[in-house]
């Protein structure tokens, strides 16, 4: 197959690169439709209150004021992961994005002016903002929707899972560590603030809701519910969407509001957030308080992992609160460890809610464990690269947990790294002076085949060859920057031998396009990849079926290249042609239609199974250098390996590392969403230290190709592995260049200066 | 939130519109960086706004070398400090303090005395302004020019020396012949390299004579107080020496000196007591 492809593993730009670079894409705000309204929120003051009185009076005589609605002028259901979640908000609010009103108006000006004349009496009340307060039992319940069916009432979700014999392990380590790890809130910082279109049709009850959302067949359902509607008379069309990164995988109460408003006023309304009210009302990564007990014996082999984690859920339940799913993979099945218990709880309080973010709770889990491991290595007085490929998973191997890994890049991807950054050379340098350099390393394993944790994790695609010999794609997948509309027309520029500019990708309309589950888990690629082989080769039948028609050949293999069909003997027919003669002659049009469902299996009761089509593994090795004046941390030189199964697109391959660990830096060093008593302190780029291009190191990317058979030609997903490992391996490296423990993130530059200084204490 | 914007092209329309709006509320607005996020905020209803974005005087616009020092319009950009050779190379201060304003996009509209007029404890031109113990000269609505040190310019935080009737109109930075050489550096210490404000700053210039005494120094800290302290007594300690065989006692008298005007608060960006530490260690590197 190597010297065949011709299309897959070229680097090729982004289909919709001159259109975004052109100004022409057209995002939610772009939208505009006839006597369409603008619909804003009146959000809580205080985290924590009774709302005594809503007086709406002042707004509603406005000019330019269409429609207003509380909780008591709407008929609907709760909503959220665990519909633990009012639309609008009665009676008491209980974090700083609580909605209370809703207004649509003619103008953004008259609706800026509206919401200044509502008025809401509160009467403030304690919040609980520490998870540790809120499991105590003379605490009051956060949450008053919920059912109570944990131990606590304070706790929405609580997983466990463990393997091997834990006790023996422990007596038989010559080492463990214990140390407590703490993670802060940070969020997406999408480039396009939060937008929604809602146009809902008074004469037969349709909705039309152009939305941003990851998950459209999903959101569709929820939205569904949520108001009262039958989701087959939802329409969801998806605009070109400024950034996701798990922040659309949810349906939050805007959502619905703006419906809600459509609904009342008959016209269509628009609901955008500015910049402020993106950072106070999105979905953040979970913060987490992680115990981590880690041993390994005398060789330096692993022998047991013990992790207790405490999440920080929120006031409500999003998605976010299932990642500890993810979580247990990476301590139970990265690097061979013989036991494991896991044990997580995502407790409630009165901060805001968060939500899932690309990566899932890996990079928190990796962040832990790779620490642990350095720590592990300097007590047994063993080289921390050795000790990490002395651990390495491989291939054949079934974890504790029963992932499969029937490929496995996990000992290329360190080797590689280790031998390009020559760390064991600069690990052991001694660093003296103001400026001191640091290298660390860490490694991470991510689901690469999807991820089976909703009733089917598949993807439904449609291909027709119009007459003229152009492919239209019909994806069920959708395009979040993320290049899968790139990825898959080269896929079927492969399969077909046609010209990438023949071929259209149509992936918005849920009308249109059949079902997916939605953009998340670095699955688009991998299940929509092989969905649409699926197709491709239903319609490669056909066509061939209709050139030894057409050619009159026999049973002499046939190719398909450079538009046309050619036989081994020579003969040679225009794929067009081949279509019109179906068309014309034959009465039947050139398409097909594939439903993709991944071979991974559901985990069992225990959360055991091999949940993913394969598995994905990445190492970094990182070197930074620290100005002990200042504090301030500086990423000089990044090797990123990765197992990818097989590169599709060298260029967007790039964008996600670059993009990845663009997040994983920030992670480490500068980004923190400063929440104190339930109140957002930096809702800005001021002062939300998300990094600019000023500060990307250099990166030198070596993909590992293991060629898995489950993924298309060979690949793996790739989307979220490039930040997981990076926090950690900067932790690493900050700890090697100053000799200094790391148990928290962002490694800021006063944390720094403080832990120097406690050490020359 | 509604406001007037008017936009007057000669002086004359200047002086005429800053006499029409005494006694109602009116802001002067240039580049746009800090009044536009400011008024959404503030969400005024009745407020004016003097653009002086069109203006067309070349005063206010300009920077002119002259044999003791430079005259900078308060309208100059912070790219156009950054482009200027001349005044790179008679103020290398100042050249790094623009450079050091925001991004590329920000500094092409971001103006002198947006920055100066802002009264922020974090303006890195400002800073760097005070070190250079600039004079800041001001047009009233009669057409006539005060001027006064800047260190009489700074009341507090948003707040300056400017009158109702007064618009900030040049900087006049004096400067000497170069008979040895400049040692200067506008050290800013932040989070990112870009698009970062101030935690703390310290601008400061050493004017040495051709055997490396110093002749003239000056000394400023930014974000370490409600006003840009210009640090006079550790100035003062140094005058006379040598720049390069400071001893250890002088030194340590310059950092008692320098600490002397700094205090800081606790905020959003860094504590009090980061704050204090890195001006510290930062001020012991000009020696190093």
């Amino acid at each position: 197959m190597e010297n065949k492809l011709k299309v897959i593993g070229k680097p090729m730009i982004k289909l919709d690169a001159k259109k975004r670079t052109n100004g022409k894409a057209i995002y939610g705000q772009d939208i505009m439709l006839p006597g369409m309204l603008y619909g804003g929120i009146l959000r809580t003051k205080h985290p924590v209150a009774k709302i005594l009185s809503i007086n709406t009076d002042k707004a509603k005589a406005l000019p330019g004021v269409k429609t207003i609605i509380t909780a008591d002028d709407v008929n609907v259901n709760l909503t959220s992961y665990r519909r633990d979640h009012p639309i609008l908000k009665k009676g008491r609010v209980n974090c700083i994005r609580d909605e209370i009103v809703a207004v649509a108006a003619t103008s953004p000006e008259i609706l800026a002016e509206a919401l200044d004349l509502i008025e809401v009496e509160y009467e403030i009340e304690e919040g609980i903002y520490d998870p540790f307060e809120a499991l105590k039992d003379e605490t009051r319940q956060i949450n008053d929707y919920i059912d109570g069916t944990q131990k606590n009432k304070n706790i929405s979700a609580s997983f466990h899972y463990d393997h091997g014999d834990l006790e023996l392990l422990k007596k038989e380590s010559s080492v463990i560590i214990n140390r407590r790890y703490t993670l802060p809130f940070v969020t997406h910082c999408c480039m396009g603030t939060t937008s929604v279109t809602a146009d809902y049709l008074q004469a037969d009850g349709t909705l039309t809701l152009h939305s941003a959302t990851q998950v459209p067949f999903l959101f569709q359902r929820d939205l569904a519910h949520a108001v009262k509607m039958e989701p087959s008379k939802i329409r969801i069309m998806q605009p070109v969407i400024g950034g996701g990164f798990g922040s659309k995988l949810d349906m939050h109460p805007f959502e619905p509001i703006c419906v809600l408003l459509s609904m009342k006023s008959g016209q269509p309304v628009q609901l955008t957030y500015n910049r402020e009210e993106e950072f106070l009302a999105s979905p953040t990564r979970q913060p987490m308080v992680i115990d981590l007990s880690t041993g390994a014996d005398k060789e330096g082999k692993f022998t047991f992992r013990e992790v207790n984690i405490t999440m920080d859920n929120g006031a409500y339940t999003s998605w976010g609160s299932t990642t500890p799913f993810v979580m247990m993979q990476t301590y139970s099945s990265l690097y061979q460890v013989e036991a494991c218990k896991f044990d997580a709880t995502a407790v409630y309080t009165n901060n805001p809610y968060s939500g899932s973010f690309r990566g899932y709770g890996n990079p928190q889990a990796t962040f832990s464990i790779e620490r642990n491991i350095d720590l592990m290595a300097k007590e047994l007085g063993m080289s921390s690269d050795e000790m990490r490929l002395k651990n390495a998973n491989f291939k054949g191997e079934i974890t504790g947990q029963k992932l499969e890994y029937k490929t496995c890049g996990h000992p290329d991807a360190l080797k590689l790294v280790i031998d390009k950054s020559s760390y064991t050379q600069k690990r052991g340098q001694k660093e003296s002076g103001r400026y001191r350099k640091g290298i660390g390393i860490a490694s991470m394993l991510h689901v690469g085949g999807g991820a089976k944790i909703y009733r089917s994790d598949g993807c439904g695609t449609t291909v027709k060859l119009d007459d003229y010999g152009y492919l239209t794609i019909i994806t069920g997948s959708t395009e979040i920057g993320q290049g899968s509309e790139t990825v898959l027309a080269m896929i079927a520029a492969e399969e077909l031998g046609i010209e990438m500019q023949k071929i259209k990708v149509i992936n918005t309309d849920s009308d249109v396009k059949p079902w997916d589950v939605g953009v998340h888990a670095s699955r688009t690629s991998f299940v929509a990849g092989n969905s649409l082989l699926g197709a491709m080769n239903i319609l490669k039948e056909k066509l061939i079926v209709q050139a030894k028609k057409d050619m009159g050949t026999g049973d002499e293999p046939l190719e398909f290249l450079e538009g046309s069909i050619q036989s081994s003997s020579g003969k040679v027919i225009k794929i067009d042609k081949l279509v019109r003669n179906m068309h014309f002659k034959g009465n039947e049009l050139c398409s097909a239609s594939y439903f993709y469902e991944p071979p991974s299996k559901f985990a069992d009761k225990d959360f055991k199974g091999d949940i993913s089509g394969n598995y994905a593994f990445a190492a970094q090795t990182i070197e930074v250098e620290v100005d002990t004046y200042t504090g301030n941390v500086k990423v000089l030189d990044i090797h990123m390996s990765q197992d990818v199964g097989r590169v599709l697109n060298p260029l967007g391959l790039d964008g996600q590392i670059h993009g990845g660990i663009a997040t994983g830096i920030g992670y480490a060093l500068t980004e923190e969403l400063k929440i104190v008593d339930g109140r957002v302190l930096n809702p800005n780029f001021h002062d939300y230290k998300m990094l600019t291009a000023c500060d990307m190191p250099n990166i030198e990317f070596h993909p590992v190709e293991s060629l898995d058979e489950a993924g298309p030609y060979g690949s793996k997903g790739v989307g979220e592995a490039p930040l997981i490992p990076t926090a950690a391996a900067i932790a690493n490296a900050v700890s090697n260049a100053l000799n200094i423990e790391i148990t928290s993130l962002p490694i800021t530059p006063e944390n720094v200066l403080r832990a120097i200084q406690e050490q020359t204490k | 939130m509604k406001y007037d914007l008017i936009s007057p092209r000669s002086k004359d329309e200047l002086l005429s519109e800053i006499k029409t709006r005494q006694g109602t509320p009116f802001r002067f607005v240039a580049g746009n960086t800090d009044l536009l996020l400011e008024i959404k905020k503030s969400k005024p209803t009745d407020l004016s706004l003097i653009n002086l974005g069109l203006l067309d005087l070349p005063e206010m616009r300009s920077i002119q070398i002259e044999n003791n020092g430079l005259r900078i319009g308060s309208l100059v950009t912070a790219a156009q400090l950054v482009d200027h050779d001349e005044l790179g190379k008679r103020l290398p201060l100042l050249k790094k303090a623009a450079h050091s304003v925001a991004s590329p996009q920000i500094r092409e509209v971001a103006t002198l005395g947006g920055n100066l007029c802002t009264a922020s404890p974090a303006g890195d031109m400002s800073c760097a302004l005070v070190a250079l113990e600039a004079v800041i000269e001001i047009l009233s609505d009669s057409g006539d020019l005060r001027t006064l040190p800047i260190g009489d310019f700074f009341h507090g935080v948003r707040k300056t020396d400017l009158k109702e009737n007064e618009v900030l109109y040049s900087i006049w930075i004096p400067t000497q012949k170069i008979e040895g050489r400049i040692v200067s550096d506008f050290v800013k210490i932040g989070i990112r390299k870009s698009m970062e404000i101030s935690i703390v700053a310290l601008a400061y210039q050493f004017q040495l004579d051709s055997s490396g005494n110093i002749q003239k120094s000056g000394l400023a800290l930014g974000s370490v107080a409600a006003v840009i302290p210009f640090a006079k007594s550790a100035c003062q300690c140094l005058e006379g020496k040598n720049f390069n065989s400071i001893d250890e006692d002088t030194k340590q008298e310059f950092l008692g000196k320098v600490m002397e005007y700094a205090a800081p608060i606790s905020d959003v960006r860094a504590s009090a007591w980061y704050r204090t530490q890195v001006l510290s260690n930062i001020t012991k590197a000009i020696f190093e």
